[in-house]
């Protein structure tokens, strides 16, 4: 099931249009079938600087739900030394999360096929596995390093999810402790600047510019609507109805507009009826 | 490429031939091209322009606006009204054709040859092989029979009247049997009704050498053997367009009226039975009416079209009241209420005044109903005669013979001769039903009254069929019925129903609303056939309508041992009575029936019917066909099991409530889970389980799940939503709230086992309690957090607020499902089966692989429906006819156009009503495909928003649709094979691949439709559930549903899966039609797919050997195989 050009021979790499290598994977080495990954080193700038360094991450495409971030480390290890894995749902940033949430608080992650960005030690690594010939399969699960999968696994998540209480315990009120603390911070921040903002004992008041975000409460957007809708409603209080002539006529006017309005969409849902034989009673 | 394309045309033929549980191809509607007519097929919100809106108005428009306005709701029900007419009327061309072929007909008749005079036995004359319709029981006859040419051929009846309507047009022509072929006494001894049999026979004999004729068969007037008739088609193409039916008559006045009067007798004991009697001859009044009844169709038809030339709306409104009747069964067969009938009444109404000549035919249909309603013929006798003679029989002797009166305008005749007391009763009940609706504005009237087919064994709670009509023979003799079996002529059906009925009324009573019973239909046979013997015909159907607060009451209490009513209670219940002592000191006769469970006790009326026949009539049990519970007990019975959980909660609640040394006090407690309002189709049950079969987890107390052995047992958590107090403590940040959650959740469970020494398990998410042998998940909840959820604050400072996923998930489960659930708790106190009946609607749901698309809140919603909006039948009292109208209501609701309102304890006005469908129709295309608004959700529909898609809502309906096909003849016809689990097994051939999973790993294996029969120990010990405390057991561990997840999150995209969640051992795997169409090549869809490349362009297509193989991969030790169907998608 060769997907590709001809042109390579047997033991040669396969590169497809977009610069993808294609590496073949199998579960296990009694495996039928193979599963296609397709690797690039990846290069985006804005990312250089992260956890993903320019020359040394692979981009890993289409890793099989079964892979774990140990097993994928485990599998590529064979291009050289893998400094981490990362696995997500999409191609895209890492979003990094604001405060550190311990692993009993992560939500539950998606399973299915993901995309990986493997950081080598080496840079000669990327070359190693994107040379790697597609018709020499990468096996994921071998007899020294099994890779557990169907009711084992599942047996194994539920004995995982058993949490000691004394352990979510200690991990809520480490949270809980951080959290006041960034509170307080925060807290004190704003005093500050509230102090600053105050008359001095000679009366003055020093004027700056301000940070927008640093406000007691943030003005919302529902309250904003509320005044406008308050401020119509006064207005509407105010007005006469039926007061002159011109606007009883309206009323009537709209009384029979209405009509009109309700008799056509009988019509259109009569003719609907009558178009799917809704009629016949029997 | 052309693996490809074949691979997706295939997939769209397979979606087209999906085939019903009964092998019957049936055509769906799946991914069928949607053409033009379907996309006109919406309502669209209407737009008119300023212009055509604000036009002034003509005086015609503003009548016509006012009108409809003022006498109708609104114009839709006027305009449907006229659009029905339009269809059950008969078009000009049909009435050309049943003019001509009627002319043919008479001309032929006028034709008859004469015969010579013959004795009234002998039949040599009648050459062919034509027979004589009629039983010649006894065989004696006396004088003398001459065929003879017709006096006169007349129409009468429906057609000359203009009210006869589409389908099954009959055209009725009467023949007058000249003079001479009659004699004097021939009104006696059945002589004058066997010499119009005997015409009738010469007619047919010599109509059989018409060409223009198609086919000539007999029946008889409403089942009346007595009066048969000859019933011709017109040959060629449009035989099957109408019948004409001919009615063998007297000349008018030929006998005098006054001889049949119903105390008169017309049959004579010796001649019938051959003793003599020395008692006065008891009189005959059905027989009476039969002969009566010839000599008067001219005279009606002249009393009709004088009253129709004077009411313009006249034909238009018996119309209407025979399509009412029609969708009731009410208009065919022995005694009904035809239509005959219906113009008689409306006559009726117009000559008293009740109904005005200027009245459109929506208000002679709505007075008739009326008049229906309030007026019971079986207790005041009403008459049409103006001045009848001195010699009419007055309406007290009327009342005497029969059991509904409606005298004809002659004064002689009672039209309701033949009509039982519960048909009437049904009548009535039925009228004063429509009329209940039909000012709802709530209710779809014009639907509910007039396009609703209600057929007995879904409008009935229960119903029984008597087998063995031949056992009635001897009921008969036990009874004592001599003289009216004479008057029936020998027809001992008719005549034993009355009593039948009489005796049932009684002996249920209370217990139900209303008994009705099928109106034997007229039979048919070739005019070569012997006619049909009594016992020949269909069995009689009875249905019970239920009053579910005194039906399942085991005890019939009676008098008082010493009152004088007692003997009478003796002798209705016989050996079953017993004298019992009460609490209150009282000793009564009294009846105890047998029943333990609630399933049991809905089968009290059972043992009732079949006492009652067996005692008074010598039925015999196995005569009767009790059909009430038919399906009950599919999903096991389960109402004592819920009622357990439901105490087990109370109890956990109200600990929950007294906990002290919370820093919050608790607010709330409410059951958010099925089982907690009844629904769950297996209720959980208390377990003690056996320890060595687990593994363990030392420093949790938990059990584990161990390896090598079958699936343990599972415990499904029942959700609790603990609400805490609101307070200024709680942070105003999402995780900040969710540790803060937790930390509730410890404390909770620290001072549940503290206090009440419950093992518990605290986790982020939940707390899981371990109580009496059931698992409760408590979920604390915080009634801010949604709000905090969806507030963000944008770079600019200001607060937005926004809708999200997860608020909402969140206000489903703590807001939205507690509410629910403890309104449909609510619902079924009010209706002691509406859980029953949701149980079994989900069972079937689950085992046609559809419980993944409509969802368990969104199916009792549905259920509820029924019960809350039953129009037109009555909230349903047993599980069986609640789960046929589910499946009717999932067949037959039109989902594209209408939203299903469920109001919920009648929370929503007419106006929010029509707030709902305005919001509905003007925004159609991006509301879900099955909406159902709720009183506290009129905008969303909150269980239907993500599931099901157009397609499996299609197949949905489709799968009603068969399965009531295939349940309703088992239920009505006791010859069919009695298997109604034919309902719960899915057709698998439709499917492309089957994984088939190991039953040993399957923990839900018991519930499967059909129960394997090697049962695995899954670590449950026999006996009560153990004390408090104990270790943690395995709880929501179910490998069937974690590998559906995993299959659903890998390969969602690509296919559809499906699994029986109740015990099913095979996940059905369907691609999606436009899985295999190559895509191009993109870093983000890529997901077990595989790179094509052809010239500079890379596509990519589904890797579907790897896709197969990792089905076995992900499920290890879980699949037995994996059953690719290669043929279907040919890789």
């Amino acid at each position: 099931m060769a997907p590709s050009t001809k042109k390579h021979g047997a033991g040669n790499a396969c590169i497809i249009p977009g610069g993808f290598a294609v590496l073949s994977l199998k579960f296990s080495a009694e495996s039928d079938t193979q599963h296609k990954l397709y690797v690039k080193e990846h290069r985006v700038r804005v990312e250089a600087k992260t956890h993903r360094p320019l020359d040394k991450t692979l981009f890993v495409l289409n890793v099989p739900p079964y892979c774990s971030q140990a097993v994928v480390s485990q599998i590529f290890s064979r291009f050289g030394a893998v400094v981490s894995v990362e696995l997500s749902d999409r191609p895209g940033t890492a979003s990094v999360p604001e405060i550190k949430l311990s692993n009993i608080f992560k939500p539950a992650e998606k399973q299915g096929f993901k995309v990986a960005y493997i950081v080598f030690r080496k840079a000669k690594s990327i070359q190693l596995a994107k040379s790697h010939p597609h018709n020499f399969p990468l096996v994921i699960s071998t007899e020294k390093q099994p890779v557990t999968t169907g009711l084992q696994k599942w047996a194994e998540q539920y004995r995982k999810s058993i949490i000691l209480p004394e352990k979510l315990q200690e991990t809520v009120d480490a949270f809980m402790t951080d959290y006041d603390l960034r509170k307080e911070e925060k807290e004190k921040k704003q005093e500050e600047e509230a102090e600053e903002q105050k008359e001095d004992e000679e009366g003055w008041v020093k004027v700056t510019r301000g940070n927008k975000g640093t406000k007691a409460r943030p003005h919302s957007e529902a309250a904003n609507q509320k005044s406008l809708q308050k401020e119509i409603r006064k207005k509407k209080r105010k007005e006469l109805l039926n007061f002159y002539t011109w606007q009883h006529r309206n009323t009537q006017k709209e009384h029979i507009a209405d009509l009109r309005k309700k008799f056509e969409e009988d019509k259109q849902r009569i003719s609907l009826l009558r178009a799917q034989r809704k009629f016949r009673p029997y | 490429r052309k693996r490809h394309s074949q691979g997706k045309d295939k997939t769209q033929n397979k979606l087209k031939s999906k085939e019903d549980g009964n092998g019957v191809p049936a055509n769906a509607k799946r991914s069928k091209p949607e053409d033009q007519g379907e996309q006109d097929a919406v309502l669209r919100p209407v737009k008119l322009s300023r212009t055509e809106l604000y036009k002034p108005p003509t005086v015609e428009e503003l009548n016509q606006l006012k009108e409809a306005e003022s006498l109708f709701h609104c114009s839709l029900l006027k305009m449907q009204m006229e659009e029905l007419l339009k269809e059950v009327a008969l078009s000009e061309r049909r009435k050309k054709q049943i003019d001509s072929f009627v002319k043919t007909v008479t001309e032929a008749l006028q034709s008859v040859p004469s015969f010579p005079k013959v004795e009234l036995g002998d039949l040599s004359w009648l050459a062919g092989s034509v027979k004589v319709p009629f039983i010649m029981m006894p065989a004696e006859n006396a004088g003398k029979f001459q065929m003879a040419p017709p006096a006169s051929v007349d129409l009468i009846g429906s057609y000359p009247l203009g009210t006869c309507i589409k389908p099954r047009i009959t055209v009725d022509l009467a023949v007058t049997i000249p003079a001479e072929v009659l004699q004097t006494k021939d009104d006696m001894n059945q002589r004058y009704p066997r010499k119009r049999a005997l015409y009738l026979a010469g007619l047919a004999q010599h109509l059989s050498s018409s060409a223009e004729i198609g086919s000539m068969r007999y029946s008889c007037l409403h089942g009346n053997r007595l009066r048969p008739l000859l019933l011709l088609t017109p040959s060629g193409k449009e035989s099957s367009n109408f019948t004409v039916r001919l009615h063998a008559c007297l000349p008018p006045g030929y006998f005098k009226p006054s001889r049949f009067h119903p105390q008169r007798n017309n049959i004579r004991t010796k001649w019938y039975t051959g003793l003599d009697s020395s008692d006065p001859e008891p009189p005959t009044p059905h027989y009476n009416s039969s002969v009566l009844g010839d000599m008067l169709p001219r005279a009606h038809l002249q009393f009709l079209s004088a009253v129709s030339s004077q009411c313009p709306a006249f034909a238009e409104g018996v119309a209407l009241i025979k399509v009412w009747l029609r969708q009731r069964e009410l208009d065919q067969g022995a005694g009904c209420f035809n239509g005959f009938l219906a113009s008689m009444t409306l006559a009726y109404l117009l000559s008293k005044h009740r109904v005005n000549n200027n009245m459109t035919a929506y208000q002679l249909l709505r007075n008739t109903l009326h008049f229906l309603a309030t007026t019971d013929l079986t207790e005041t006798a009403i008459t049409l005669a103006r001045k009848p003679d001195s010699t009419a029989p007055s309406l007290p002797e009327f009342q005497d013979a029969f059991q509904v009166v409606f005298v004809d305008p002659s004064g002689h005749l009672n039209l309701c001769a033949e009509m039982t007391e519960c048909t009437y009763k049904q009548v009535q009940h039925e009228a004063s039903l429509s009329m209940q609706f039909w000012d709802d504005a709530t209710v779809n009237g014009f639907h509910a009254l007039l396009m609703t087919p209600k057929p007995l064994e879904r409008t009935s709670d229960h119903i029984f069929q008597l087998l063995e009509l031949v056992k009635l023979q001897a009921s008969c003799k036990k009874l004592k019925l001599l003289s009216e079996l004479m008057d029936h002529s020998g027809n001992y059906v008719r005549t034993m129903l009355p009593y039948i009925l009489s005796l049932l009324q009684q002996g249920l009573g209370q217990r139900i609303l209303l008994l009705t019973h099928s109106l034997s239909p007229d039979p048919e046979w070739t005019v070569e056939a012997e006619p049909p013997k009594h016992k020949a015909q269909p069995p009689l159907s009875f249905g019970l309508i239920l009053r579910p607060d005194y039906a399942a009451s085991v005890l019939e209490r009676g008098p008082p041992a010493d009152s004088p009513k007692a003997a009478e209670f003796r002798k209705l219940w016989g050996p079953r009575s017993e004298l019992r002592r009460f609490q209150d000191g009282a000793i009564t006769e009294a009846v105890l029936w047998t029943g333990e469970s609630a399933c049991e006790k809905r089968l009290v009326p059972r043992q009732i019917v079949n006492h009652l026949l067996q005692l008074h009539a010598d039925i015999p049990e196995s005569c009767v066909r009790y059909v009430g519970a038919m399906m009950d007990d599919v999903p096991s019975t389960g109402e004592e099991e819920s009622l357990k959980v439901v105490q087990s909660y109370d109890d956990l609640s109200r600990k929950l409530w007294r906990l002290e040394g919370l820093p919050l006090s608790v607010t709330a407690v409410q059951g958010a889970h099925p089982a907690l309002r009844y629904t769950q189709v297996f209720p959980p049950k208390p377990l003690k389980l056996d320890y060595s079969f687990f593994g363990k987890e030392k420093s949790s107390r938990s059990l584990l799940p161990k390896e090598g052995k079958p699936c343990p047992v599972y415990i499904e958590p029942i959700t609790v939503v603990c609400h805490m107090e609101g307070s200024g403590k709680w942070p105003h940040d999402r995780v900040a709230i969710r540790h803060l959650k937790a930390a509730f959740h410890l404390s909770l469970g620290e001072l549940l086992t503290k206090e009440h020494s419950y093992t518990c398990r605290p986790c982020p998410t939940h707390l899981d309690v371990w109580k009496e042998g059931y698992a409760f998940r408590v979920h604390v909840a915080y009634h801010r957090e949604p709000q905090v959820l969806r507030e963000s604050v944008g770079p600019d400072g200001l607060l937005v607020v926004r809708d999200n996923e997860a608020a909402q998930a969140l206000e489903l489960a703590t807001v939205h499902r507690p509410l629910l659930t403890s309104t449909l708790h609510g619902l079924q106190q009010q209706h002691p089966c509406f859980g029953a009946v949701c149980r079994l609607a989900k069972r079937w749901l689950g085992a046609q692989l559809l419980s993944d698309d409509i969802r368990e809140d969104a199916a009792d919603l549905l259920v509820a429906s029924l019960f809350l909006h039953p129009a037109p039948f009555t909230a349903p009292s047993s599980p069986q006819v609640g789960f046929l109208r589910f499946l009717r209501l999932l067949s037959s609701f039109d989902w594209r156009n209408n939203p299903l309102v469920v109001n919920l304890n009648s929370k929503l006005t007419a106006a929010d009503y029509t707030d709902i469908k305005n919001d509905f129709v003007a925004g159609r295309d991006s509301l879900p495909v099955m909406f159902i608004a709720t009183p506290s959700d009129k905008k969303l529909s909150l269980w239907t928003k993500r599931e099901p898609s157009v397609q499996m809502m299609q197949r949905a309906v489709m799968l009603a649709a068969e399965s009531l096909k295939v349940l309703e003849p088992q239920l009505k016809d006791g010859t069919q094979i009695q298997d109604v689990k034919v309902a719960m097994r899915p057709p698998l051939d439709a499917y492309d691949v089957l994984i088939h999973l190991l039953p040993k790993q399957v923990p839900l294996l018991k519930q499967a439709v059909d129960p394997p029969l090697v049962v695995f120990s899954r670590g449950t010990e026999a006996g009560k559930a153990g004390t408090p405390g104990g270790a943690m057991p395995v709880i929501d561990y179910n490998p069937v549903a974690l590998y559906l997840s995993e299959l659903r999150d890998s390969f969602g995209d690509l296919a559809l899966f499906f699994c029986d969640p109740y015990g099913g051992t095979v996940i059905a795997v369907l691609w999606k039609p436009k899985a295999f169409k190559p895509v191009p090549f993109k870093t983000s869809e890529i997901k077990a797919r595989r790179v094509e490349v052809k010239g500079e362009q890379a596509h990519s297509v589904p890797n579907v050997e790897a896709i197969v193989e990792d089905f076995s991969v992900m499920g290890k030790d879980l699949v037995r195989s994996v059953e690719a169907r290669t043929e279907r998608w040919s890789v």
